[in-house]
């Protein structure tokens, strides 16, 4: 009797164990499974805190809603890792910040990023730039042994539609459009990387080299002229950003529409 | 507008946000806090100082794109979902029936060392493919541009000439009328059939009707998208096959002709 309670609480533990690798609502296949002594129905999901709850207490703790009036938030802090920005740093209305992301004074984040610092932090360094539609992800460690933090340096510039995640970029790097940098990678000080290059993990991209390709090579050395307009391309694109700025005041207005829409009962107060 | 106007404008700035703090002032007076809440400030459209996009009546603009800055979008062209067109240094002009698909992003040369702004040109009944970028260049009309294509700076591409899924066409490469280009780099591949030629044509057709619907769908109500839910959820309670049978006539709703009419067929 014992054992068979000892194989019970075992069995438990494991499908505790699988709930938690499997995402939230998974139906259980087997309708025999137990969990802390209760028999699973098929009906029956699990979620990740091992919780068990029926399809209708499922559909009511949904969190999924088809039309939000806020929008999507700009800043989305997860627990202890809360997104900070400049208060000099230029992040477009579209762009989403979540987890531990820290944009330093005068860089510019530019419409349709996403920067999810959610496993690891994120930094973007003074008067660095981030292009439209980038994606800055950190993994939760790094195949090399170098910090699985995604690391930008100053004027550096990232050109649109980049993916760039867990690597190093040190100062004054330019990076093309639709770059793809994997992680534990290290692009070193004036390096440029030339439009839709790959970098495979763990791949270093030493000083001064343009490196272009699938994954990416060797091209050239950069002439020092290249080197002396780095920092003023970021500047010039800050420049830009400025102009950006320009266009939205400090708060929204946005919250007067919703008061309005409140009042007709349009949204439920 | 010249210094003035760049005056007037800085002034406007500074009487708004004083309004605003004397509205915060007064909302913490009544103990309203709402003006807290984060609400996303995306705008589809958006001016630069006296750059303003110019849109169309007929032309559609998806709610969670943005048009920024200097750009004009023709008649019955469609802008999708999470497209940027972002005309700030320089204009971005859109001809009519063309359609710029998800995700794209148009753009025009930021500030560069030498100083070669060029603005982005698309004609008429272009096709631009989901997740492209178009990076100050020109696209002539009936052209395709695939799926997930980068066309760099200076890149000309002629009239009917299509850039196949992926490619990335360098600064400055022309792509040739009737002809198919791609690969990293994009390189010529083949001449266009004349069964493609029809369909770039079709394309274009395909999406600017689907445009309508959708810039209609956008279009509706709180009270309007209650009542199509209700709709929605009478006509899934009926049966065609037992209506038949029975003989009755139901009428269909205008509102919910369309998924019936196209099913999955669909256009490309």
């Amino acid at each position: 009797m014992a054992g068979a309670v000892r194989c019970q609480a075992r069995g438990a533990g494991l499908m505790r164990g699988l709930a938690r690798i499997a995402s939230s609502s998974l139906p259980i296949a087997a309708p025999t499974a137990v969990i802390g002594g209760r028999i699973l129905q098929r009906s029956d999901f699990v979620t990740d805190s091992g919780f068990i709850a029926t399809r209708q207490q499922c559909r009511e703790m949904s969190t999924h809603v088809s039309w939000d009036y806020r929008g999507q938030r700009q800043m989305v802090p997860l627990g202890g890792r809360v997104p900070s920005m400049a208060v000099d740093a230029f992040v477009a209305p579209n762009v989403v910040l979540a987890g531990s992301v820290e944009v330093q004074d005068k860089a510019c984040v530019f419409y349709g990023s996403v920067l999810r610092g959610d496993l690891n932090k994120i930094v973007v360094g003074f008067c660095s730039n981030i292009g439209d539609k980038c994606v800055l992800h950190a993994a939760a460690s790094s195949p090399t042994g170098l910090s699985a933090e995604t690391q930008i340096g100053k004027y550096v510039t990232i050109g649109n539609f980049s993916t760039l995640r867990s690597c190093t970029i040190e100062d004054e790097v330019v990076i093309g459009q639709r770059c793809v940098i994997m992680e534990g990678s290290l692009v070193e000080t004036h390096a440029i990387l030339e439009a839709g290059s790959v970098v495979p993990p763990g791949r270093r991209i030493p000083s001064g080299e343009v490196w272009a390709g699938n994954p990416a090579r060797f091209v050239r050395e950069v002439s020092y002229d290249e080197i002396a307009a780095i920092p003023r391309l970021a500047e010039g694109i800050r420049e830009i950003a400025e102009s950006h700025m320009g266009e939205f005041l400090p708060f929204s207005t946005a919250y007067l529409e919703v008061e309005k829409l409140k009042k007709t009962s349009a949204l439920a107060a | 507008m010249g210094t003035l106007g760049r005056v007037l404008y800085t002034v406007g700035f500074w009487v708004r946000e004083t309004g605003q703090a004397v509205d915060r002032l007064g909302s913490r007076l009544q103990g309203h806090y709402a003006f807290k809440e984060q609400l996303s400030r995306h705008r589809t459209l958006m001016n630069i100082f006296d750059k303003k996009p110019e849109i169309s009546d007929n032309a559609f603009v998806a709610p969670s794109a943005a048009v920024i800055g200097d750009v004009q979008i023709g008649e019955r062209s469609s802008i999708w979902y999470g497209c940027v067109l972002r005309g700030d240094v320089n204009y971005i002009r859109v001809g009519s029936e063309t359609n710029i698909q998800d995700n794209t992003l148009v753009h025009v040369a930021k500030t560069n060392v030498s100083g070669n702004v060029a603005p982005t040109i698309i004609g008429d009944k272009v096709t631009v493919g989901h997740n492209a970028v178009l990076h100050a260049c020109t696209v002539e009309d009936e052209a395709f541009v695939g799926m997930g294509a980068t066309l760099l700076d200076g890149v000309v591409v002629e009239k009917g000439a299509m850039v196949a899924a992926g490619a990335l066409v360098t600064q400055n490469t022309r792509v040739p009328a009737g002809q198919v280009w791609a690969g990293n780099p994009a390189r010529f591949l083949r001449n266009l059939s004349a069964e493609e030629r029809a369909f770039i044509g079709k394309s274009a057709d395909n999406y600017s009707g689907l445009g309508a619907t959708h810039a209609e769908e956008n279009a509706k109500s709180f009270e309007q998208i209650e009542g199509d839910i209700e709709r929605r959820k009478k006509v899934a309670q009926q049966s065609d096959d037992y209506d038949s049978h029975l003989g009755i006539v139901r009428e269909k709703h205008p509102d919910l002709a369309f998924m019936d009419k196209s099913g999955s067929k669909g256009p490309h």
